[in-house]
């Protein structure tokens, strides 16, 4: 048996069918009536009754039962051209014909049924699974539609598919507002709802076990009749189909954006880097010239005076300290800085910076307050000592040269704080807050060097380990600026046996 | 200076090229230059520096690989000259071998400084005296034994050896990695936290300022240095 022929008969000409069947039976059965034996005659009568429900159906064999017995039992059984048979047997003979004719075409029509349905079902599998290959192709939305579109072309329906866009809002063409208030509905749902109506339609929503990426809607291409229930078992699979593939183009968005993003951001970090050599080359070779003419015995006698060199020098050096800063600012604002945190503890990071402060101003008084067995605090050490360096600067810069500048270290909970504060001038009182925002200077037009870049730096580090920073002016005068970084829990010590 | 030191700069950037040259040249060095990491790695071994200052962004090669490929054959200190990006690289130039590191811009009196610092290291060679003294404390290597102004100090095992190590590379920055290794061992590169606090312990017997170190000093990612 083939798929799809005697299925596709059309309803009413299998009755003439089945009745010429019967007829051309009669007439080839009469020339052999003396022959055969009535039984062999019954037999031919059966025959087709199974051919007629195995090739027409259910009804058709019904009423070729019904006719064959008829026609035997007018033609075929003495009397003959009479219903009413003489003998009595043959009546036992009639009623048995006609029980195996019905039985035998229901059993028959009934197998044929499977069949049929086994061949649709193979059908819808091979279009289904064909579809799952395209839309297993599929590069954009567009060709997702167009695959679905290619899938239903026979069927009589269209499925029209409604995507969240990027913000979250379905795409909802402007032509088919009726169908805005169903397609919201179905995403809230995140159930198939029918349209009634207004929109004749199944409303089903693209559903993966992350989220709802948008709804298909089904409509008859024909008559504005909703799509029968019997296939909306199938349209909800073709939905589950086209929701994975949502969330396959989204994830290859995704990945095609973050790749956009490494790129960029490795662009900008080697213009950074490039942009860091290029800025600092000449400066170095400026500070390490000035330098040497200062150091030179062999200074020409009408030449720039130690105290010029000095000033060129000083402002190389700040110049150098300004290209530092905002070079670190703009790593941080692109969002390069990677940290490499150690556990460790505060004495070296205010060692180091003290001895850097040091350096650049001799002989600042400098007054250390930490107190005793401070934990292991997890940072890096390198960007800590930035911060702690760019406060001390500051406090140097305002604070006036013979007072001293106090940097404490306490444990306050579950915050290691570390605290620097000078006897200068403090912070203007309103402006407290915007101290740490970029280029933010006290007063801005003062003297002394320096965009205000410094806080701004510190308090991008400081929140990058997950701590804070804030500013205060003292009560007897001077500002002081305090760092808390969380204490976490630090890697096991083990003393050593003596 | 009776005996002639020669330094071998190994820099592409002329101006800084030229600043080396005469800030070196009017301390009493003859300085010998090269542009390339290839041409410093002839010079090095035809001319055979007693210091090399080898800057990290060479166009040819990178540093590190300058200062890998000399201490292959030679014990010749090396200073390296790194921009603030290039933190990881010094590291790592400093673990095959470079001695110390200056980062741009930096002043002509470190630079000296640190220059004068290796070459006595140089001239003077490994062979120092089996006693160093710093501030009011000595070491006496052979006894093991530490004193402060005259007093011993009680030092741990491994405290003692931590400050063996730091004094046996007198001016050389030694990273966290090297000293773990070489006190507790290779495979604790995840305990620097030891360090960290065994540092800490010497301060406290042996500074006379301990928040303001003198003698053990941080560099601050990369590791310690002790100066005597």
């Amino acid at each position: 048996m083939t798929c799809g022929k005697a299925a596709s008969a059309p309803f009413l000409s299998a009755y003439p069918k089945a009745i010429a069947a019967c007829a051309l039976t009669t007439a080839l059965a009469m020339p052999l009536r003396h022959y055969l034996d009535l039984a062999n005659i019954v037999m031919l009568f059966l025959l087709v009754t199974f051919l007629t429900a195995l090739k027409l159906g259910r009804g058709p064999a019904v009423v070729s039962a019904v006719l064959g017995v008829a026609l035997f039992d007018y033609i075929f059984v003495p009397p003959h051209l009479a219903f009413i048979p003489t003998d009595a047997q043959y009546v036992v003979m009639l009623v048995v014909m006609l029980a195996v004719a019905l039985v035998t075409g229901q059993l028959t029509a009934g197998a044929r049924e499977q069949a049929e349905l086994a061949c649709r079902r193979e059908e819808q599998t091979r279009r289904l699974y064909q579809l799952a290959r395209d839309l297993a192709g599929v590069l954009s939305r567009w060709d997702m539609q167009r695959a679905l579109d290619d899938y239903l072309r026979h069927s009589g329906y269209r499925a029209m598919l409604y995507l969240l866009d990027a913000g979250g809002e379905t795409t909802t063409p402007a032509a088919e507002p009726h169908l805005a208030e169903y397609i919201d509905a179905t995403m809230r749902r995140g159930e198939p709802i029918e349209g009634e109506a207004a929109a004749p339609a199944l409303f089903i929503p693209l559903k993966t076990p992350a989220r709802i990426s948008g709804v298909m809607v089904v409509t008859a291409s024909g008559p504005a009749t909703p799509p029968p229930m019997q296939e909306r078992e199938l349209f909800q699979v073709v939905a589950s189909l086209a929701a994975i593939t949502v969330e396959r183009l989204h994830a290859a968005d995704e990945v095609q954006a973050s790749r956009d993003q490494v790129a960029s951001e490795r662009l900008r970090a080697s213009i950074l880097s490039a942009l860091s050599h290029d800025l600092r080359t000449p400066l170095t070779a400026l500070v390490g010239m000035t330098d040497s003419l200062a150091l030179s015995d062999a200074r020409p006698a009408v030449g720039p005076s130690p105290e010029a060199l000095a000033a060129i020098r000083d402002q190389a050096r700040s110049i150098g300290h300004m290209v530092t800063n905002l070079l670190d600012m703009a790593r941080f604002y692109a969002g390069n800085v990677s940290l490499r945190k150690e556990w460790q503890l505060f004495d070296d990071v205010i060692g180091a910076s003290l001895r850097q402060l040091h350096a650049a101003h001799p002989g600042h008084p400098v007054r250390t307050r930490l107190a005793p067995d401070l934990p292991l605090v997890e940072f890096d050490a390198v960007l800590m000592e930035r911060v702690l360096g760019n406060l001390l600067e500051n406090a140097v810069k305002y604070a006036p040269t013979e007072s001293a500048i106090e940097v404490e270290a306490w444990l306050d909970g579950s915050h290691a704080c570390l605290a620097v504060s000078d006897r200068g001038p403090g912070f203007p009182p309103l402006q407290i807050e915007q101290m740490f925002g970029l280029f933010e200077r006290g007063n801005p037009e003062s003297p002394r060097p320096g965009v205000g870049l410094g806080l701004a730096i510190c308090r991008a580090i400081v929140e990058a380990h997950g701590g804070d920073i804030r500013a205060k002016n003292r009560a007897e005068g001077g500002a002081r600026v305090t760092i808390r970084l969380p204490l976490g829990s630090p890697p096991a010590f083990e003393e050593e046996m003596e | 200076m009776s005996v002639e030191i020669n330094v071998l700069v190994v820099e592409d950037e002329p101006h800084i090229r030229r600043v080396l040259h005469s800030v070196l040249t009017t301390e009493g060095y003859r300085v010998y230059e090269a542009e390339t990491g290839a041409r410093g790695l002839i010079e090095a071994s035809t001319r055979k520096p007693d210091l090399l200052i080898v800057d990290l962004g060479l166009p040819d090669m990178d540093g590190i690989e300058v200062v890998r490929s000399v201490r292959h054959w030679s014990e010749v200190p090396i200073l390296i000259l790194s921009a603030r990006t290039e933190e990881t690289e010094k590291i790592v130039a400093l673990d095959e071998g470079a001695d110390d590191y200056l980062t741009k811009p930096f002043g002509v009196g470190e630079l000296l400084a640190r220059v004068r610092a290796l070459v006595r290291r140089r001239v003077r060679g490994g062979d120092g005296t089996p006693v160093v003294a710093f501030g009011d404390v000595q070491v006496d290597l052979v006894l093991r034994a530490v004193t402060r102004n005259g007093q011993p100090v009680h030092l741990t095992n491994l405290e003692y050896r931590l400050l063996a190590v730091l004094v046996a590379h007198l001016g050389k920055v030694m990273t966290h990695q090297h000293l773990m290794r070489e006190v507790w061992g290779p495979g604790q590169a995840e305990n620097s936290h030891y360090l960290r606090i065994y540092v800490s312990r010497l301060r406290q017997k042996l500074e006379p300022n301990p928040t303001e170190p003198e003698h053990l000093i941080t560099e601050s990612g990369v590791g310690y240095r002790f100066v005597a």
